[in-house]
């Protein structure tokens, strides 16, 4: 499976989730819809749709978490026919990023939650802390930033 | 909190030797109910055992075996026992190296009846 990372300390600890979970599909990605590593997509603009979907669905998912419970939930599951997804935040020392999961039957709920906790604490492991604080992600910057990681990703830049 | 599996995992676990029994979904790998020593976490095994127990049922149908009827795994240190029915449950058993695998084989029989 091609798996490309924005950067480059994402790619083991991804590569062996991806492997371990046996998924089809993962994306990380910013809260803000950012893409930083891909696994198994070929084409950016399904990187760029699922992105944009799965940050919307994580703030979605969020804000219902707090307006009933007080705080956002963690993980999110949805089974289909064929296909499942499992979305959930990963702390790290550059702060929350979230992972996107598609799997099919060669694998299961149970496998992917598994190895994701370990994916969660790889990353919080490898990250290299921010020397500053990241800016908020604005309108005037986010489509140039967005076309920079895909084309990374992609190969194009 | 008792759930109607309680007694099923209960006697289960009475057999000398076994460590933790579960009941596990197969298709979704979570845990169904669980008698788990303190401090064990019943998540990896019940992922890990469904996987396993999964393969076991797709390789014995591919190779025209029919169905699984006991699955065990014999380790360094311990043994895992699953039966599965027609149903998505699979019933789990962590054991001893040195439990009886016979009397832990006649009871998941058993379990699986009257879970069945």
């Amino acid at each position: 499976m091609i798996i490309a990372t924005v950067e480059p300390w994402i790619e083991a600890p991804l590569k062996q989730y991806v492997d371990d979970a046996r998924a089809r599909l993962a994306l990380l990605l910013h809260p803000s819809g950012q893409v930083l590593a891909q696994a198994g997509f070929t084409r950016a603009v399904d990187v760029m749709t699922a992105c944009a979907l799965a940050a919307a669905v994580h703030a979605t998912a969020g804000e219902l978490g707090r307006q009933l419970e007080g705080r956002a939930f963690r993980g999110l599951h949805h089974s289909g026919v064929e296909k499942q997804l499992h979305l959930a935040a990963i702390e790290t020392a550059r702060g929350p990023y979230i992972c996107l999961t598609v799997f099919d039957q060669e694998s299961s709920l149970g496998l992917v939650r598994l190895y994701f906790a370990d994916l969660c604490r790889d990353l919080a492991a490898a990250a290299p802390p921010l020397a500053t604080l990241r800016p908020p992600a604005l309108a005037a910057d986010f489509e140039r930033d967005l076309n920079q990681n895909l084309a990374s990703l992609f190969g194009r830049g | 909190m008792i759930t109607p599996y309680t007694a099923l995992l209960e006697s289960l676990s009475r057999q000398r030797g076994v460590r933790a029994s579960l009941i596990v979904s197969e298709g979704d790998g979570l845990v169904v109910d669980a008698n788990l020593r303190f401090g064990q976490d019943g998540d990896p095994v019940a992922a890990l055992a469904a996987s396993l127990y999964r393969k076991a049922r797709l390789s014995a149908r591919a190779a025209r075996l029919g169905a699984v009827g006991f699955l065990q795994l014999d380790a360094e240190r311990g043994r895992i026992c699953a039966v599965g029915g027609r149903n998505d449950l699979v019933i789990v058993v962590v054991a001893e190296s040195t439990a009886n695998v016979g009397l832990i084989r006649v009871e998941l029989l058993k379990a699986l009846e009257s879970l069945e």
